[in-house]
C-alpha cells in the first residue's frame, strides 16, 4: 500500500481504481456481518469460491464481501450487481444454482426471490424492496456494497474527499461551524447539539486534547453502530479525523464493546491501512497535521457507555461516573480536555463536510435533523437496521418498513431508547420520530434501538426485565441508583410473581421520582424510565397482575401456571386433564373436566379454544389440539355413561332466585345455584332450552344427542324450568321480585340481527340469519331459493351458509365478507368446511341496495372494497372502490352481519342501565347491575359472543349472588391460577419427538354432508388423542409449585433406588 | 495450582503485546488461564505498579472478567430485549434444568459454564445463545437439548 502524500495524488488513486472498475462485470456480494455470519455466511463464501472455480468464472465473476445490508431477517443475502438481483435466506445449498441459472444463463431463482407478503408478488432487485425503498440511507449508503477491510473501495466511493476538503479548504472555525449549522446532534442518545460539544472542546487552550469514539453499544436490541463498524469503519475514521483536526486534537481513542469481535478486527484494519496510506499518523496528506487513533476494549459494563466511566475505563479504572462539571471538554481523559461522540455522530461528519450543512438541515424536523438508524427489532416481521429522516411517523417504520407484528398478531408498543427510554403504545404511532416529541411522549430517542412488542409482551415484565438489567449494571456508587433500581426490581417481581399490593404503584412512582433526581449519572437518572413510561401507558396491566392476578400477555409464570389454564374464561385446568389423558386416565380427566364446566361435551364441539391461541407448543409450532382432546375425553364419558348426572344439593332455605335465559350463561347460573342449595327457577321464551346451543348452532357443528347430555347434567342439579315463558310478556322483572325471588339473573342473549340498513332490505326472500336458524332448529321448514347470497363474517353466516346448504334445493351458496380473509372473524375451522362443502366466498365486498320485483327479492348490488389508509391500531380500513358496483341475481338472501339483545322489556321501573345497542351495563368483574338483587351476563350484556364466555358469566353471577344473599359484600374473589393436582409428566422418546405433529381430525366428505345434518367433525382416535397429549409442554409444572412437585418425585425415585440398592446389599 | 513465578513471566510476555492497558491485560490472561486465578492479579499488580485492590477492583467490576475456571464448554444466552421479547427466558430457563446449574455458573462435572450475555447484536435470529463461539438462532426451549448435545461432542471451547 503506497503512502498518499498529498491531495493530488489521493484523486489520481481514486481515478486509476475506478478506471479498474469494469461496471458490467458481474459481481456477488456476500454478506458476513455478524448477523449473517451467525446464520453461516462464511460456508456460502466458501461454496461461492469453489463453484465459480468449478466453472472457470473466477476470472470473469468478481466475489465481494461485505458489511451488512441491513435486511437481518431475509439473511443470508447475497446481492447481485450490478444488476442489483436481491438474494435472500440463501443457503450453501442453492450456490451452484445461482452459479448456473442466474450467473451463467442470466436467470432468476424465484425461491430466493423477496416476495410482497401481501400480494406474494416478487420482487428481483433490491431498490425495489419495500424494505430498503422507504428508507433514506445515507451513513448505510455503502454498508453492503464495499468491503469493509478494503480501503480502496472506500475511496473509490468518494472516501476521504472530504477529509481533504477539511485540512486543505475549511479552517477549523468553519468546519466546527459548518457541523454547528448542520444541526447535527449527538446520535449516543442524549442528542446533545455536537458543534456546540466541538467549539466547547475547541476553546480550551492544552497541548494535549483527546477525541474519543464511544463505540461501548450497549442498549440491548441496539446494534446500528455495531453495523457501521464492520461494514465501512473508514467513515468514521474519516469523521474522527476531520473532528480532531477542527477541536486540535492528536490523539483519538475508539472505545469498543468487547463483544464485537469483528467490529474489533475490521477497524484494526481500517486504522491500520489508514495509517500506512498517510490518513493518520504524521503529516497527513502533507496538511502539517498529526493524528493517529489507539484502540480500547470495554469489558462488559453497560454503564462505560456513560462518557465519563468510559473515561476511566480507558485510564485502567472501574467504570464509575463522576461528577460534571467539570465535563470533558474540560476535564476528561488523563486530566485533558476530551470530545467524546457516538459512532453514528462520527459517521455523518464527512457527508456533511462533503455536501454542507444545508443540505443536512433540509432533513428532518425543527429540532432534529439529518437521518436516523433504528435497529427494528422484536416482534417485527422484517428485522434489521432501519434508516429515515427525523421526523418521519413511528407508524411508517413498524409496519410500512417493519411489516408490523408476525402471525397477524396485534401490536401493543414500541420501546426506544433501550433501558434508559420508555414505551410508546400503539395509539400514539402518529408521532414523528424526533428528540423532543419522544421525550414527551416519556421516552427518548436513545442509541437508536426500537423494540416492537405485541399482544403477547407484558409490560409489567418488561419493566421488570429492564430493573434487573440497571440493578446489575449500576456501578454502585449512588445510594439511589444502587439501592433504588434493586428495590424497584423487587417491588416488580412481587407484582409479576401474584404477591403485588395496591400501594406498590404509589410506591414505584415515588421511588422513581427520588431516583431521578438524585442519581449522578444518566444510568441512574434515567432508570426509573421503563417502569414510568410502562406505569402511564399500561396501568391497566399493572392493576390487572395486582387485583385479578391476571397477566393478559400469558407471560408472568408464577400468574398463570400454564396459559391455557389461564386463558379459559372457566378456568378449565387443560394441562391437568391433557397429563392424564397421556397416561391413560381417563375417568379422572373427565373428573377434572367437569368440575369446571357442566356444558363440557358441547364445549367440546363448539368452544373457540381461546387457550390454543396462547398454548406456549404454537410458538414456532403447532398448538396443542386442546379441544380435540376434550372432545376425546367427554365422548368417552358419554360412550361409557360415566358422570351423566350430578347428585343434586340439599337446598339451603336462602332465598329462591329466578334466572331469565336457559341458554349457557342461564344455565350455568342456574346449576351452580343449585348445587350451592338454592331453590332455583328457569325461565324461558322459547320452547325448548339451551338458547343459541340449541336454536342457533347447527347440528352437524353440535348433534342434538350430545347437547341434550349436557342439558340433562345441568338440570339433574335440581333447577325448576318454565319454557315459553318470556321476560316482559309473561313475567315481568317487578313483578318476580314481588313473588319473592330474592335474586334475577338476566340472560336473555343477543336474538336479533341487524338489518344492513341499505334500501330494498324489507322485500321477501331476505332472512335475518338468526330467525332462519332458529326455524330449522326447531324443525320447521323454511323456504330456500336456489341461489343464497349471505351476507357476514362471523359464526352465523357461516352457519347459515352450510345450513341453507343442506336444504338440498340450492344451486350456489356464496358468503359476501366486507374484508379480508385475514379478518373474518368466523372460525377457521367453519370457513375450511364450508369451502369444503363447495360454498363460495367473496371478500371485500359490500352490499349497497336490494332490487325486487313485484316485492320478492331479485338481485342484490354490491359494490367491491379495498384496504385504506392504516388507521391507528395499525388495520386498514375498507374503503368502496368506485365504479366497481355490480349486481348478483339471488333467490334467497341472509342477513349475518350481528346480532343485538332484545331489551324492549326494559322500561323506567326496571331501573336497569341500558346502552344504545340493547346491552344491559353490569359491573364486569361481579355481572351486578345497578338495580340491586338484580345481575346479568352472557350476550345480553357483551353482545355476541362464544360459548364460553358466557359459562363464565353464569359461573361469576352464581358466586356474586350467593355473597349478596349472604349478605356480604359483592366482591368477585381472585386467585393465582394452579392446577387442582399435578401429574407426573410422561416425555416422548426421541423418535416421537421428531414425528409429533398436531393431528388432524377426521372429517365427514362433503359429498357425504351436503344434504344431511350429520355431524362432520369425527374426533380423534385413542391413539391420535394419547400421542397429541405427550406434546403437551406440561406449563404448569414451570412454577415454584410445579418445580417442587417434580423434585419431591426426584427424590422418592431416589430414595427408592436407595433402598433398593440396600434391599440387594442385604440380599447379598 | 498455579506458581507465582509462572504467572509473573506470562504476565510480563503479555504486557509487553499490550502496553499500559490494564483492561486489555486483564483479557489476554483470562484468555490464556481461561479466567482470572490469584496469582495472575498478583503479578499484574506488581507488573503494572497498580495496587492489588485497584486490579481487584477492576476484574470484579466488569462482566467480562471470570474469577473461577471456566467449563470444557461455554454456553452463552443473549437476554437482550429483543430476545427477550421472542421468549430468551424459556430458553435459559430450560438450559438450567438441563445443566442443573444456575446462570453464571459451571457444572459439577465442569463440562459446561453457563453464561448470559445483555446483547449480542444478532437480534433478526432471537432468541440466540452461542456456544463455544457457534451461534444458535431461532432458540426455543425445544431445541435446547439438541444444541447441548450437539456441542458437548465438539472440542472445548474458544472464546
Amino acid at each position: 500500500m503506497r503512502k498518499i502524500n498529498n491531495s493530488t495524488e489521493l484523486e489520481k488513486l481514486r481515478k486509476s481504481i475506478l478506471d479498474k472498475v469494469d461496471v458490467n462485470k458481474p459481481c456477488v456480494s456476500i454478506c458476513k456481518s455478524s448477523g449473517c455470519g451467525a446464520f453461516g455466511a462464511d460456508d456460502i463464501v466458501e461454496r461461492f469460491r469453489k463453484e465459480l472455480q468449478k466453472n472457470k468464472l473466477d476470472n470473469k465473476i468478481d466475489i465481494k464481501i461485505t458489511g451488512c445490508h441491513g435486511f437481518c431477517e431475509r439473511g443470508p443475502i447475497i446481492v447481485i450487481r450490478p444488476k442489483g438481483i436481491f438474494y435472500q435466506r440463501c443457503k450453501p445449498e442453492h450456490i451452484p444454482v445461482i452459479v448456473s441459472k442466474t450467473l451463467i444463463n442470466g436467470e432468476l431463482i424465484d425461491e430466493l426471490l423477496y416476495a410482497d407478503p401481501n400480494t406474494g408478488q416478487k420482487i428481483p432487485y433490491e431498490k425495489d424492496v419495500p424494505f430498503y425503498k422507504k428508507q433514506t440511507r445515507l451513513v448505510l449508503a455503502d454498508c453492503g456494497k464495499i468491503d469493509p477491510t478494503s480501503i480502496g473501495d472506500y475511496i473509490a466511493l468518494g472516501g476521504y474527499a472530504s477529509l481533504v476538503k477539511a485540512l486543505f479548504e475549511m479552517k477549523e472555525e468553519k468546519i466546527i461551524n459548518e457541523v454547528k449549522q448542520s444541526g447535527l446532534r449527538g446520535r449516543g442518545g442524549a442528542g446533545f447539539p455536537t458543534g456546540l460539544k466541538w467549539e466547547a472542546a475547541r476553546k480550551q487552550k492544552s497541548d494535549i486534547k483527546y477525541i474519543i469514539c464511544n463505540a461501548d453499544e450497549g442498549d440491548p436490541g441496539a446494534y446500528m453502530n455495531r453495523s457501521v463498524l464492520e461494514s465501512n469503519p473508514h467513515s468514521v475514521i474519516e469523521g474522527m479525523i476531520i473532528g480532531a483536526y477542527a477541536i486540535g486534537s492528536n490523539e483519538g481513542w475508539m472505545y469498543v464493546r468487547n463483544e464485537y469481535p469483528l467490529a474489533v478486527e475490521n477497524l484494526n484494519k481500517a486504522i491500520n491501512d489508514a495509517r500506512e496510506m498517510g490518513f493518520l499518523d504524521e503529516n497527513i496528506l502533507g496538511s502539517k497535521f498529526n493524528f493517529d487513533i489507539k484502540m480500547a476494549k470495554g469489558a462488559g459494563a453497560f454503564v462505560c457507555g456513560e462518557e465519563t466511566a468510559l473515561i476511566a475505563s480507558i485510564e485502567g479504572k472501574r467504570g464509575m461516573p463522576r461528577q460534571r462539571p467539570p465535563f470533558p471538554a474540560q476535564h476528561g481523559l488523563f486530566g485533558k480536555p476530551t470530545n467524546i461522540n457516538n459512532v453514528e455522530t462520527w459517521a455523518n461528519v464527512p457527508m456533511i463536510i462533503a455536501k454542507g450543512a444545508g443540505w443536512f438541515a433540509k432533513m428532518g424536523t425543527q429540532t432534529s435533523k439529518g437521518t436516523k438508524i433504528f435497529s427494528l427489532v422484536g416482534k417485527v416481521q422484517n428485522t434489521g437496521l432501519v434508516e429515515v429522516p427525523m421526523g418521519t411517523k413511528l407508524s411508517e417504520v413498524v409496519f410500512d418498513i417493519g411489516g408490523g407484528p408476525p402471525n397477524n398478531k396485534k401490536v401493543k408498543a414500541v420501546q426506544t431508547g433501550g433501558p434508559s427510554g420508555g414505551c410508546i403504545p400503539k395509539n400514539m404511532f402518529h408521532l414523528p420520530i424526533d428528540y423532543e416529541s419522544l421525550k414527551t411522549a416519556g421516552a427518548i430517542m436513545g442509541s437508536g434501538g426500537m423494540i416492537v412488542m405485541d399482544e403477547s409482551t407484558c409490560m409489567v415484565d418488561i419493566a421488570k426485565y429492564f430493573t434487573n438489567f440497571l440493578q446489575e449494571e449500576s456501578c454502585g456508587k449512588c445510594v439511589t441508583c444502587r439501592e433504588g433500581t434493586q428495590r424497584m426490581h423487587e417491588i416488580l417481581t412481587g407484582i409479576t410473581e401474584g404477591n403485588g399490593k395496591e400501594s406498590d404503584l404509589k410506591l414505584l412512582e415515588e421511588m422513581g421520582r427520588i431516583i431521578k433526581d438524585a442519581s449522578m449519572c444518566g444510568l441512574g437518572q434515567t432508570a426509573p424510565n421503563p417502569v414510568l413510561a410502562t406505569m402511564r401507558y399500561f396501568r391497566d396491566e399493572y392493576a390487572e397482575h395486582i387485583t385479578k392476578k391476571r397477566c393478559k400477555a400469558v407471560a408472568c409464570k408464577e400468574i398463570i401456571s400454564s396459559p391455557c389454564q389461564h386463558t379459559c374464561p372457566i378456568d378449565t385446568e387443560a394441562a391437568t386433564y391433557i397429563s392424564l389423558i397421556a397416561k391413560g386416565k381417563y375417568d379422572q380427566a373427565l373428573h377434572i373436566i367437569k368440575k369446571d364446566n357442566p356444558l363440557c361435551s358441547t364445549l367440546a364441539r363448539v368452544c373457540n379454544h381461546p387457550c390454543e391461541s396462547k398454548c406456549r407448543a404454537g410458538d414456532g409450532g403447532e398448538p396443542i389440539s386442546i379441544r380435540g382432546l376434550k372432545r376425546f375425553v367427554t365422548d368417552y364419558g358419554l360412550a361409557k355413561k360415566q358422570a351423566l348426572k350430578v347428585k343434586s344439593a340439599p337446598k339451603n332455605g336462602k332465598g329462591k332466585v329466578a334466572v331469565i335465559g336457559a341458554g349457557p350463561a342461564g344455565l350455568t347460573c342456574a346449576f351452580h345455584l343449585a348445587q350451592k342449595g338454592y331453590e332455583t327457577t328457569v325461565f324461558e321464551k322459547l320452547p325448548v332450552i339451551g338458547g343459541m346451543l340449541a336454536v342457533a348452532i347447527p347440528e352437524y357443528r353440535l348433534p342434538r344427542q350430545v347437547l341434550n347430555a349436557d342439558l340433562e347434567y345441568i338440570k339433574s342439579a335440581g333447577i325448576n324450568i318454565r319454557t315459553n315463558t318470556a321476560l316482559g310478556k309473561d313475567i315481568t322483572i317487578d313483578g318476580l321480585l314481588k313473588q319473592g325471588y330474592k335474586a334475577i339473573f338476566i340472560a336473555t342473549g343477543a336474538h336479533k340481527s341487524l338489518k344492513l340498513g341499505i334500501p330494498g332490505e324489507d322485500a321477501k326472500g331476505i332472512y335475518p340469519s338468526m330467525e332462519l336458524l332458529r326455524e330449522i332448529n326447531l324443525g320447521n321448514q323454511v323456504k330456500i331459493g336456489r341461489r343464497v347470497g349471505v351476507i357476514g363474517g362471523g359464526n352465523s353466516a357461516l352457519d347459515a351458509a352450510r345450513v341453507a346448504l343442506r336444504s338440498g334445493k340450492t344451486e350456489s351458496v356464496t358468503i359476501f365478507y366486507r374484508r379480508t380473509g385475514a379478518e373474518m372473524p368466523a372460525y377457521k375451522e367453519e370457513v375450511e368446511g364450508a369451502i369444503n362443502e363447495g360454498i363460495k366466498i367473496e371478500f371485500l365486498t359490500a352490499p349497497t341496495k336490494i332490487s325486487a320485483e313485484n316485492g320478492l327479492l331479485k338481485k342484490c348490488h354490491f359494490v367491491r372494497m379495498k384496504l385504506g389508509d392504516m388507521d391507528e391500531s395499525g388495520r386498514r380500513k375498507p374503503v368502496p372502490i368506485q365504479g366497481s358496483e355490480f349486481a348478483v341475481e339471488l333467490d334467497t338472501l341472509i342477513v349475518a352481519i350481528s346480532e343485538q339483545p332484545e331489551a324492549s322489556y326494559a322500561d323506567k321501573k326496571t331501573g336497569l342501565d341500558i346502552a344504545k345497542d340493547g346491552t344491559i351495563t353490569v359491573n364486569p368483574e361481579t355481572m351486578a347491575t345497578n338495580a340491586k338483587g338484580i345481575f346479568a351476563g352472557g350476550d345480553s350484556v357483551t353482545g355476541p359472543n362464544s360459548v364460553v364466555e358466557a359459562v363464565s358469566a353464569g359461573k361469576v353471577a352464581a358466586a356474586s349472588i350467593e355473597q349478596f344473599l349472604n349478605g356480604q359484600e359483592v366482591k368477585r374473589q381472585y386467585t393465582l391460577t394452579r392446577p387442582s393436582l399435578y401429574i407426573e409428566p410422561v416425555e416422548l422418546s426421541e423418535k416421537e419427538l421428531a414425528e409429533a405433529k398436531r393431528p388432524v381430525q377426521a372429517h365427514l366428505k362433503p359429498e357425504q354432508r351436503n344434504s344431511n345434518f350429520k355431524e362432520v367433525e369425527l374426533g380423534l382416535t385413542e391413539a391420535q388423542a394419547v400421542n397429541e397429549a405427550k406434546r403437551c409442554l406440561r406449563c404448569d409444572l414451570e412454577t415454584k409449585d410445579g418445580k417442587k412437585f417434580i423434585e419431591e418425585i426426584k427424590n422418592k425415585s431416589k430414595s427408592k433406588n436407595n433402598k433398593e440398592k440396600a434391599g440387594v446389599a442385604c440380599l447379598k | 495450582m498455579i506458581e507465582l513465578k509462572e504467572a509473573e513471566k506470562m504476565v510480563d510476555k503479555l504486557a509487553a503485546k499490550n502496553g499500559k492497558l490494564l483492561i486489555s491485560l486483564l483479557e489476554e490472561v483470562q484468555a490464556y488461564y481461561n479466567y482470572l486465578p490469584e496469582e495472575a492479579l498478583r503479578a499484574v499488580s506488581k507488573k503494572s505498579k497498580i495496587p492489588l485492590r485497584d486490579v481487584y477492583g477492576v476484574a470484579t467490576f466488569y462482566n467480562a472478567f471470570r474469577m473461577k475456571p471456566c467449563g470444557k464448554h461455554l454456553v452463552c444466552v443473549c437476554l437482550g430485549t429483543a430476545c427477550h421479547v421472542r421468549g430468551s427466558m424459556r430458553v435459559l430457563d430450560k438450559i438450567e434444568n438441563r445443566l442443573n446449574v444456575k446462570a453464571g455458573g459451571t457444572t459439577s462435572d465442569k463440562k459446561f459454564t453457563l453464561e448470559t450475555v445483555n446483547c449480542l447484536g444478532a437480534c433478526a435470529l432471537g432468541p440466540v445463545m452461542v456456544i463455544d463461539g457457534k451461534y444458535h438462532g431461532n432458540m426455543t426451549a425445544a431445541k435446547v437439548d439438541n444444541v447441548l448435545k450437539d456441542s458437548e461432542s465438539k472440542k472445548r471451547n474458544k472464546k
